[in-house]
């Protein structure tokens, strides 16, 4: 494996590659579709008896009210179709309903108490309710049901009554998704996964803060391992170009954001930095010409990124046959994180460091 | 070299015998049994630098990996076993505590019915997910049933029902005050309040009544009746109290109007007379270890047997401020608690606000029994023992065959994924002697990895981070490789310095970018983050000495060969 020292020559010319890699991502980033585990909806995987046109269930679908995208693949079992269900606007407000309506029992409860006990706190107590009748009503409208549907003299049951309505709009949602499905397609298994608004939102949150310890982590420690600010912004550079290339991917092959696919981006800011604290190294702390280094550190780093090229391709190839999305997203993300890699510490990291390093040296000779 | 007198290698084998004791008797801890060696024998390696105990440490290990995959077997998620998952989707959002609760709560109620390979483990902090190896249609409405199941409390004093949790506002369900138990004199208490059907009600019941038991009971059966030994009727009986006093306590405890009385029956005095139901829906309550014989007649005579443990069966007493026997707890008929009527509560007056409280003894378990007290009296109050109200969402079932396939699959991936990976090193490396070490280590290393994930659980995240971590684990060997193979006229250690300052830091690196998806919550990828922690921190502790000592000495003894 002998190919010619891409650092000999204006190596800064190889900074173009990574950077235009970068310009395209941040076009095709906004594109990136969000998966069920961070927009909210319903996944519902089917494992067909026969081969099903997608186009045409979708618009069977749609004739029976549910938009929802379709698509249908074959994998070693057989047919399988994979239909999501873009959140429900009626379950968000019903979510958004049920915390509202939760965050008022307790002093309706204790205020309806209190009037029992003494008149005098009857009209606060009206008026407290009137709130908690108003939200029931608007849950009650969203369940397509009324408040003559039940009997409620008092906060007890005014409660159980908006959980059954609550649980009406969710096992009406359940049905307006199961029910045409059921109509159009034979199928011998099928699987739901429903997140919520609730757990959407949840799922964002923890990624979020994830994402901020995992960058302050990484930062800390790569400021307080180099003690030079130079070669850790470098460093930091070649990850963060790294991880918008992989996003840039995700936005321009369609792979959507999910858990698997964020827990793969986190892994890429490891496997990015593995490469670039290499580099850094071998330039840094090693005697001889830091071009000729920097090409042997790219040999070691090369192999490296390729063994793992190797593995994740074996789990994309996985994935294809066996169509399971958590082995797609995951190897997907570290393909394409991995490519990006290359260009990135090769491209960036690598020219950023020599330059810095030459300049160094440069600058000792004057001195001496 | 003789083995016997090296002492390090004695004492890493006393401590590989040790934890191989425990694998094999603590089975269930076997994974973080797993990880404790993988530690020790790591601290092994660093800290001791003779080849052959690198070596030595990560033979160890690999041999307890083997063994606890012979022995223990792998446990696999229902991605791979087939299975039905059960989402629980809890009323609101509660805290770490709470949910630790309510998972523990599910797992038992699941648990119960036989099902100790359920799965249950909360997702995000409003979700819980119930996992049971099982697509058979009825076992799984059977569980569904379990979980949505919610309790009906009722408060009876003497044979009337005083009031019943539909009359009980939830929200106002909460531990009283320090300042209100001090003045009541009591260690803990729960408060409530009613609606006025509730005072009302009880009012009426309770006038009169005072220091009169209010029995808490739980879905008590309306139709039943209890078969007690005479040795389980009285192990609880107070000293100075006789048979007589015990048998009235415990009728007057389960006597209720409208022909809903539990009927009381001592086998011991049955004399082989066997009783009839009192109709064809009347259920037996019994002691799981009552005589076969007895069991059967029961049934033949048109009970339906119910069977309990020997605790949920056997009755406790308590005696009044006026020194009545009563019976305390009972939960094979879901008595659960009998606190005291007060004088207040007797006067014929409604009363909208309730307290139930009581003292405990001082002494070191103290708190914790104040603790116990308040959760238990909530519970029951609320109508079940889960904290906040449940409904469960759709369902998934995968059948097994499908995960069988998924999981061989994934099996051969990972052969043809070392396969390619053993090709290409070879490729770059075009020297046996270096490549083959490379593959045997990363073999060691995925065993290892699937022995500790195996014994928690592989689910496909899991799955998806053993396969990467063939690709990732080699990187640290191929850095090794590297500079060992440079001819820049260092020394062979000088060298391995260099490499090992890389790897370490690499490892440090790729542990902390992934360390706060560990600690997240997200169960989904939690599998992907353990299986790449642990396969870096495998590699820097055990798997890369092992091989940098391997290669030295294929080095030196080409030295010496010149």
């Amino acid at each position: 494996m002998d190919f010619p020292n891409i650092f000999k020559g204006d190596y800064r010319l190889l900074c173009i590659p990574p950077l235009l890699l970068i310009l395209i991502s941040f076009y095709f980033i906004p594109h990136i579709q969000m998966g069920v585990d961070f927009q909210g909806g319903t996944l519902v995987t089917l494992t067909l008896k026969g081969a099903v046109d997608a186009p045409q269930l979708k618009s069977e679908l749609a004739s029976e009210g549910l938009q929802a995208d379709v698509d249908v693949v074959q994998t070693t079992s057989g047919y399988q179709a994979e239909i999501e269900v873009p959140q429900s606007p009626k379950l968000v407000e019903a979510d958004q309903l049920k915390s509202d309506f939760n965050a008022l029992v307790p002093d309706v409860s204790f205020l309806e108490v209190e009037s029992l006990q003494n008149s005098s706190n009857t009209t606060q107590y009206l008026a407290e309710d009137a709130k908690l009748q108003n939200i029931s009503d608007q849950m009650f409208a969203i369940a397509g049901m009324s408040r003559s549907d039940f009997n409620i003299t008092g906060t007890i049951d005014e409660q159980k009554a908006f959980t059954t309505a609550y649980n009406k709009v969710y096992s009406d949602y359940a049905t307006s998704v199961s029910g045409p499905i059921d109509k159009y397609v034979q199928y011998s298994s099928m699987s739901i996964q429903t997140v919520s608004p609730t757990l959407s939102t949840e799922f964002i949150g923890q990624a979020i803060s994830v994402v901020i310890a995992s960058a302050l982590l990484s930062i800390v420690f790569v400021f307080v391992f180099f003690r030079d600010p130079f070669p850790a912004a470098a460093v930091l550079c070649g990850a963060f170009s790294d991880v918008t290339i992989a996003m840039g991917a995700m936005g321009l092959f369609g792979i959507q954001f999910t858990l698997p696919s964020f827990a793969a981006l986190l892994m890429l800011i490891g496997f990015s930095l593995d490469t670039d604290v290499l580099l850094t190294m071998r330039i840094l702390k090693r005697k001889g010409d830091p071009r000729e280094k920097a090409y042997g550190a790219m040999k070691t780093g090369l192999t490296m990124s390729l063994t793992a090229i190797v593995a994740f391709i074996t789990l994309f190839v996985l994935a294809i046959l066996t169509n399971i999305p958590t082995y797609y997203e995951i190897s997907a993300v570290a393909l394409a994180g991995l490519v990006g890699d290359m260009f990135a510490t090769w491209g960036i990291d690598a020219v950023l460091l020599l330059w810095h390093v030459e300049k160094l040296n440069a600058a000792e000779k004057e001195v001496v | 070299m003789d083995l016997l007198n090296d002492k390090k290698l004695l004492a890493m084998a006393v401590i590989f015998i040790l934890l191989l004791a425990s694998i094999l008797v603590y089975a269930p801890y076997a994974g973080l049994l797993l990880i404790l060696a993988l530690f020790i024998f790591g601290g092994f390696c660093l800290f001791w630098k003779e080849p052959h105990i690198k070596l030595a440490g990560l033979g160890f290990l690999l041999i307890l990996a083997i063994a606890n995959i012979g022995i223990n077997g792998m446990k696999y998620g229902i991605d791979f076993e087939g299975g039905t998952r059960i989402p629980v989707l809890l009323e609101k959002s509660v805290d770490s505590t709470t949910m630790n609760d309510l998972v523990q709560t599910i797992k038992t109620r699941v648990s119960v019915l036989g099902l100790t390979e359920a799965n249950v483990y909360a997702v995000g902090d409003s979700q819980v997910y119930v996992e049971i190896p099982s697509s058979d249609p009825n076992t799984i409405q059977f569980v569904e049933n379990t979980l949505s199941h919610q309790g009906v409390y009722w408060g009876v004093v003497d044979g009337h029902v005083a009031i019943t949790g539909d009359d009980i506002y939830s929200t106002s369900i909460n531990p009283l005050p320090a300042q209100e138990l001090s003045q009541e004199g009591a260690d803990w208490g729960v408060s409530f309040s009613v609606n006025r059907h509730g005072a009302e009600q009880f009012a009426a019941v309770a006038n009169g009544k005072a220091d009169y038991p209010v029995y808490m009971y739980l879905d008590r059966p309306s139709d039943a009746a209890l078969f007690l030994s005479k040795a389980e009727l009285e192990q609880n009986m107070p000293d100075d109290s006789s048979e007589k006093e015990v048998l009235t306590a415990l009728s007057d405890g389960l006597s209720l109007d409208q022909g809903r009385n539990i009927t009381l029956y001592v086998i011991d005095s049955l004399n082989g007379t066997v009783p009839s139901p009192k109709d064809n829906g009347t259920i037996a309550l019994i002691s799981g270890n009552a005589s076969a014989q007895l069991i059967s007649e029961l049934n033949a005579s048109g009970f339906t047997v119910k069977e309990f443990s020997e605790t949920d069966i056997t009755p406790t007493y308590n005696r009044t401020r006026a020194g009545v026997l009563t019976v305390e707890t009972l939960t094979a008929v879901g008595l659960l608690s009998a606190p005291l009527l007060s004088e207040g509560l007797a006067t014929g007056v409604p009363n909208y606000d309730f307290s139930v409280s009581g003292a405990v003894a001082a002494g070191p378990d103290h708190n914790t029994i104040v603790t116990q007290n308040i959760k238990q009296i909530e519970s029951i109050l609320t109508g079940g023992s889960l904290p906040v109200s449940i409904s469960l969402g759709s369902r998934t079932t995968l059948p097994a065959s499908l995960g069988q396939e998924f999981l061989q699959l994934s099996l051969i991936a990972i052969v043809i994924s070392l396969l390619a990976i053993s090709v290409l090193i070879g490729f770059r490396y075009r020297n046996i002697r270096a490549t083959l070490p490379i593959v045997a280590i990363s073999i060691s290393e995925l065993i290892i990895l699937l022995s500790i994930l195996g014994s928690f659980t592989i689910d496909l995240a899991a799955m998806a981070g053993i396969i990467a971590a063939i690709g990732v684990g080699v990187d640290a060997q191929i850095v090794i490789t590297d500079e060992l193979l440079k001819e820049d006229g260092e020394e062979t250690d000088e060298k391995m310095a260099h490499a090992f300052d890389i790897i370490k830091t690499n490892v440090i690196v790729a542990t902390l970018a992934m360390i706060p998806l560990l600690f997240s919550g997200l169960v989904e990828v939690i599998g992907f983050a353990i299986s790449t922690i642990l396969g870096s921190l495998l590699g820097y502790l055990l798997s890369r000495p092992a091989y940098a000592s391997i290669v030295g000495m294929i080095i030196k003894k080409k030295e010496h060969g010149k």
